[in-house]
């Protein structure tokens, strides 16, 4: 329990840390914000009353503590392009981007983990290599014109899936399903590709272990020795690549979400960017950092349920 | 006889899409046969990137006008033809001195709110779009006061005359909006719209889409015809025409340049590809070295391979431009036609200018992929001259505050283009504009542009703005390069579109 505080506590600075950067990079970056809202059209005064109205002439120090305060009571600010409170925008481009995540990651498993084991416990042999082959494929095929070849087959070819338009998984299930199967196996197929070789390695070091050797001299069958014994073992990276993987996913999935026309996170960040929208864009980060701490705290949770051994807190204690 | 006769006429229709509604007016669209257009029915338009802002006084993006189309009258309208009508003003008279605007307007109009269009919301939204926070300032500069003389007639003065007045008035600044609304929801307004529009607005999900319901309560009969349009943010063009191809959407509003001739016998598709307003070019800056010396910008202008870009870059849509009007535009003249590259004459240029091996200098662009494939071919057609180019890449923010501020080289930046010719020179080349990029100051040339701005008959006008190209295209503070096409797709069921030259989807009379 202390360690999971422990890493509560070591949260906090990390995730102020993330804001100051954020902060300090959007204002470094050239280009006035105001001058982007505006665009060409502007005239200088109408820059100046815009700067004046969104607070950009006041010290930087003075705009971040500003920033802060709302934040710690539980407000994100407005839009500098739209005035839409930030928390609103965020809210409304989650949940899709959350559904996509989940997912792509229960499609890269639902692939990785048989063909891992499948290559694992026959190496060199031709199970191995063609899961090797479609692994360094996934890895290095684009996922962005997987996806597009994906809705020419279907969408153009077939009609059987719509090319974009989402609906949330609220109002129409099926609708949903349809319009996330692409996305999802596009991406999925890539980060499968990275667990699947993750797992095969892993899994490889642990069937030489001692205890499988004598997993095996007591006359268990292969399969039991791989689901007990070998399995569990082999899982604590595979568990720290998959933590990496959602934690990306949940702020990255940018190009997918572009090419699939889904209203999703990572585009909102990407958008708020180029209008300059940095208070939007330190909303979102702040939310993305918060989300890529509490999947790292889930990974070391299920760490110690793995692996008994890495009760980290104990062990320091 | 007449049957076939029928048959013929619907087989035109069908083909060309442009004859199916009679367009904006107040008559309703002339339709029949077998094949008249359904009323109901709800129509999906990709739009390229989400329009921020609903609110005409603060729009900026292009993609806005789009979706204003549907939301918001005009005072007056532009035509297919590239004439001025009116919309919610019938009519109006000029004052013999061309400083006095008398509007009557269209009676019995009501914005979505149900509040009534009249003469106050008229002044309302003058004075909104003249206050200094609003982008449209600078197009309503001119006017200097705005009285409603009764319920219907408007009264604007203008502090001398100006002839692009009527002109800005069937774009935002003439967008009529409900002055209940603004006093309601404030700067929410912007994602709340009220107009007297075809569609209200419905719902939106930024970053996805933007529902527009019918307009029950439109003032033209009949109109619209559909019940519902949805825009729908595509951003890439390949993916807007899969959607296209697959369905999803029946119009987008940027057909992919290099699968036009694809689709040419495609059953279910039909592109509208035509000329735009807009510009593409280089601003030079004229105050500095390199450029300070007039027969570096010429040599420049002179090596630069118009028909080459349109033809590599463009895949042959679009046209070459050397001024700010296109082909069919009245202000179009002789000097605008692009020169043929001439190696040996550049040569001569910069020997003229005492760098005869040639010289370097920094080409700002912004990081689409066209504008860098535009930058590689520059520099290419440069080099034989031993002029190097040096490629600056920046982002579209930063690049507006190197021309704002002059503090660049040479910078390729274009426009959206506007109907009337002021727009699309007055503020690029008249000293100390905002958009004036170059750091260009000319007295005959302001004077001209002045000059042009208050002249009314269009003969004298174009006149004068060839007078004003002839230096231009000598002094060159800006090269232009080539003048876009405005690429929409269609899919073929849709009816009833009518291309107008600024490109917009009106969608009134759309039906499917």
């Amino acid at each position: 329990m202390t360690f999971l505080v422990r890493r509560l506590l070591l949260a906090i600075p990390v995730i102020l840390l993330v804001t100051i950067m954020v902060f300090s990079l959007m204002h470094m970056l050239p280009g006035d914000p105001a001058t982007v809202i505006l665009g060409q059209e502007a005239t200088p005064e109408a820059v100046a009353a815009l700067r004046e109205e969104l607070g950009l002439n006041r010290p930087i120090l003075v705009q971040y503590f500003d920033w802060l305060g709302g934040v710690l009571q539980g407000d994100l600010g407005r839009s500098l392009v739209d005035r839409t409170p930030v928390a609103e925008l965020i809210m409304q481009r989650f949940p899709a981007t959350i559904e996509l995540t989940i997912g792509t990651f229960i499609v890269a498993i639902l692939i990785a983990v048989p063909a891992g084991i499948i290559s694992a416990t026959r190496p060199g042999k031709w199970v191995d290599y063609t899961s090797t082959m479609f692994a360094l494929g996934g890895m290095s095929i684009p996922h962005f014109w997987l996806g597009m070849m994906f809705i020419v087959f279907f969408s153009v070819k077939l009609g059987w899936l719509p090319a974009s338009g989402y609906v949330p998984l609220s109002q129409d299930p099926v609708a949903n399903l349809a319009a996330m199967i692409m996305p999802m196996v596009a991406t999925g197929l890539r980060e499968s590709a990275v667990l699947m070789r993750m797992l095969r390695s892993s899994l490889l070091e642990v069937m030489h272990a001692d205890y499988i050797r004598t997993a095996y001299s007591k006359g268990l069958k292969e399969w039991t020795v791989i689901m007990r014994h070998a399995l569990k073992n082999a899982l604590v990276p595979v568990v720290t690549t998959s933590g990496l993987i959602v934690a990306g996913l949940l702020s990255g999935l940018v190009i997918t979400e572009s090419i699939f026309s889904i209203p999703g996170f990572g585009r909102l960040i990407v958008e708020s960017i180029f209008s300059r929208d940095f208070v939007t864009v330190q909303g979102a980060i702040l939310v993305s950092a918060l989300l890529v701490v509490a999947v790292n705290l889930f990974v070391d949770i299920l760490y110690t349920i793995i692996d008994p051994r890495i009760k980290a807190g104990k062990g320091a204690e | 006889m007449n049957k076939k006769f029928r048959l013929g006429l619907t087989a035109v229709l069908a083909g060309s899409l442009l004859l199916a509604g009679c367009g904006g007016g107040d008559k309703p669209a002339a339709n029949g046969g077998d094949n008249a257009p359904k009323t109901g029915g709800s129509l999906n338009i990709a739009i390229n990137a989400d329009p921020p802002k609903l609110d005409p006084s603060f729009s900026t993006a292009l993609v806005e006008r789009q979706v204003f189309q549907s939301l918001y009258d005009t005072l007056l309208e532009l035509k297919p033809d590239g004439t001025l009508a009116g919309e919610l003003a019938e009519k109006w008279e000029v004052s013999e001195d061309k400083k006095t605007y008398t509007f009557k307007l269209r009676q019995g109009v009501k914005f979505h709110d149900g509040t009534d269009f009249n003469a106050e919301a008229v002044k309302f939204n003058f004075e909104r779009y003249m206050d200094k926070a609003s982008t449209r300032r600078a197009e309503l500069e001119a006017v200097e006061n705005v009285s409603a003389v009764d319920a219907n007639t408007v009264k604007v003065t203008l502090k001398k005359p100006f002839a692009p007045f009527l002109s800005v008035l069937a774009d935002r600044a003439g967008m009529m909006v409900s002055p209940a609304a603004v006093k309601k929801y404030g700067e929410d307004f912007v994602n709340n719209p009220v107009g007297t529009g075809p569609f209200k607005f419905k719902e939106r999900v930024k970053g996805d889409k933007l529902v527009l319901e019918k307009n029950p309560n439109y003032w033209q009969k009949g109109l619209p015809k559909l019940d519902s349009v949805t825009y729908k943010v595509i951003n890439s063009s390949d993916v807007q025409l899969v959607n296209l191809k697959s369905g999803q959407v029946d119009i987008i509003d940027k057909f992919p340049d290099k699968e036009v001739d694809n689709v040419k016998n495609d059953p279910k598709i039909k592109v509208i590809n035509e000329l735009s307003y807009a510009f593409q070019g280089i601003h030079i800056n004229v105050t500095k070295p390199p450029f300070d010396k007039k027969e570096l910008r010429q040599a420049v202008d002179l090596l630069i391979d118009r028909e080459a870009i349109v033809k590599v870059a463009l895949h042959g849509t679009g046209a070459p431009a050397h001024s700010p009007f296109a082909k069919g535009h009245f202000a179009y003249g002789d000097s605008d036609k692009a020169p043929k590259p001439d190696l040996a004459k550049a040569k001569e240029l910069l020997a003229k200018a005492g760098v005869p091996n040639g010289f370097s200098f920094t080409l700002t662009i912004s990081t689409t992929p066209l504008n860098q494939q535009i930058g590689s071919l520059i520099q290419g057609m440069l080099k034989p001259a031993g002029i190097d180019v040096q490629l600056e890449k920046v982002e579209f923010g930063q690049m507006l505050e190197k021309g704002k501020a002059v503090n660049h080289q040479a910078l390729m930046l274009g426009w959206s283009g506007r109907p009337d010719p002021d727009q699309n020179i007055y503020q690029f080349m008249k000293t100390k504009e905002p958009n004036n990029y170059t750091g260009y100051s000319n007295t005959k040339v302001d004077e001209l542009l002045l000059a042009a701005r208050t002249e009314t008959d269009t003969t004298k006008r174009k006149g004068i703005y060839d007078e004003a190209m002839k230096i231009l295209n000598d002094e060159l503070p800006y090269i232009y390069t080539y003048h876009e096409a405005n690429l929409l797709g269609f899919s073929k069921s849709v009816q009833g579109f009518e291309y107008v030259p600024d490109g917009l989807i009106r969608t009134a009379n759309l039906s499917k």
